[in-house]
């Protein structure tokens, strides 16, 4: 298979496979709020070990570059966040929605599917079969936070087929930038550890800004930490098995 | 240093690696009034610091073996869990300060104690590899222990211990290098064998730390952005100076 088709492809598969997350909510409308904590808790461990393997597999680049990324990547999110009013919004609200309220967290969702898609698109560089490894690290991330989405819409009253299209619709941007980023990333010279270190700084500032907040508000420290940190040890112990 | 048996010489420059962690606490002899923001802020600057040090401890592990380093780090994490859980059923103080921060406070001093043998073992067997190198090795570990030595103040100042206490709270929590860098340097094959599974250790046992007890209190004083923002650019500075150093 030709190089981008392979990213192509596999972006598409962490895309779809957020649907998977809606399935618990099919037929019920409200779920307990820690089932929402430890979601959010495996999303960023998730999140968190992805980055870390990127980090690792970044580390023969120059460190400064690497460095001068993760702050872009950081200062990115920041001001999206602020810019667009949703910096310490409670995200995982269920009761005294509005359709603003509806479109924010459509847009949360998206930034982080932009984030995600360079993620993959740049490990994609590092190495196809790593580029892969992180590509189902966030398809399986993709699943939990769906499903956190999806508890928000269901309880608002969005049908099941709905919230699934939605949960996709979410996504699907990160397919698009995972290809433009493997395509365009290498043509300019230079550019790769800062794209490395963009990614690697804003997948850390998506967990640490939203999803552990959110977490910790759901459910006991210790049982996040747990989740957190199992979450993260899977990730790098795949990376194990990927040369 | 040379004339020395190389024994006390291992030991002097893991004692000097100790020492430099008292510096950490520097930074908060500016500090004269601790409120519960500063107290958010500077529990972000913690776990930043932490996290930043788990990244080199890990990616150091995993060049001598993933698995090892990955089954040190499960224990590390349960020995926070089960710490914590027994310092939850007794009534804890340091100093003057009872209940969650004593046990917060006894915690990050348990950590990085226990944490700093794994950097021992570090030392030992970088001199048993020839000690042409030892002053750089020596004085890039004192290096990495300053910011630790920051963390250690960032928990234990703002809850109201002293300056020159925190100072000595950071030197303690380092006095397991140089104890570790002796035998560590004897039998330098045991110890070698050993690292990943040490390294693992201390990294499972500090993101735990953070996670558990660190981050959760960060969130709730502070607001979640600066929280974000604090822990995030620490980790990346974090990284960079021991990337560089």
């Amino acid at each position: 298979m030709e190089p981008v088709l392979f990213v192509l492809t596999l972006a598409t598969v962490a895309a779809l496979s957020a649907p998977l997350g809606v399935l618990p909510l099919w037929r019920r409308t409200a779920v307990p709020a820690t089932w929402i904590g430890w979601a959010n808790a495996l999303a960023a461990g998730l999140m968190l070990g992805t980055a870390y393997v990127i980090a690792e597999a970044a580390l023969h680049e120059r460190p400064g570059k690497l460095a001068g990324g993760a702050l872009l990547g950081i200062l990115y999110i920041f001001l999206t966040h602020r810019a667009s009013g949703i910096e310490d919004l409670d995200l995982n609200r269920l009761e005294g929605v509005d359709p603003l309220y509806g479109f924010r967290m459509l847009f949360v969702s998206g930034l982080h599917g932009a984030t995600e898609g360079l993620a993959i698109g740049v490990a994609m560089l590092e190495g196809l079969p790593f580029g892969a490894l992180v590509a189902l690290a966030m398809a399986v991330h993709n699943v939990p936070e769906a499903a956190v989405l999806g508890s928000v819409l269901r309880s608002c009253g969005v049908g099941p087929g709905r919230t699934a299209g939605l949960a996709i619709a979410a996504n699907v941007g990160q397919i698009l930038i995972a290809v433009a980023a493997f395509a365009v990333v290498p043509a300019v010279p230079g550019l790769l550890p800062w794209a490395l270190g963009f990614a690697v700084g804003g997948l850390t500032y998506l967990a640490m800004s939203e999803l552990l907040p959110e977490a910790y508000e759901r459910a006991g420290p210790t049982g996040i930490a747990l989740v957190t940190s199992v979450a993260t040890g899977f990730v790098v112990l795949a990376r194990g098995f990927v040369r | 240093m040379s004339g020395l048996p190389p024994l006390v010489e291992v030991f002097l420059y893991g004692l000097v690696t100790a020492l430099a962690t008292g510096l950490g606490a520097l930074p908060f002899a500016f500090v004269r009034k601790v409120s519960p923001r500063l107290l958010a802020h500077a529990n972000a600057v913690a776990s930043g610091l932490m996290l930043g040090a788990s990244f080199g401890l890990l990616s150091e592990g995993a060049d001598y073996g993933r698995l090892a380093t990955l089954v040190g780090a499960n224990a590390g994490v349960l020995f926070v869990l089960l710490a914590g859980r027994a310092l939850g059923d007794r009534e804890v103080e340091f100093g003057r300060v009872r209940g969650d921060d004593a046990r917060r406070m006894v915690l990050i001093v348990l950590v990085m104690t226990v944490h700093s043998v794994a950097e021992g073992v570090a030392i030992g067997t970088a001199f048993a590899g020839g000690a042409t190198l030892a002053v750089v090795i020596t004085a890039a570990i004192a290096v990495h222990n300053v910011p630790e030595g920051l963390a250690i103040t960032a928990v234990l100042r703002p809850r109201g211990t002293g300056l020159v206490a925190c100072a000595g709270w950071s030197v303690f929590s380092s006095l397991p290098q140089p104890l570790l860098a002796v035998p560590a340097f004897l039998f330098v094959d045991t110890f070698r064998a050993a690292l990943p599974y040490g390294l693992g250790f201390a990294a499972g046992a500090m993101v735990f730390m953070v996670l558990v007890e660190l981050l959760p209190e960060a969130f709730e004083e502070g607001s979640r952005s600066t929280a974000a923002l604090l822990v995030t650019v620490t980790t990346v500075a974090m990284v960079l100076f021991q990337q560089y150093l």
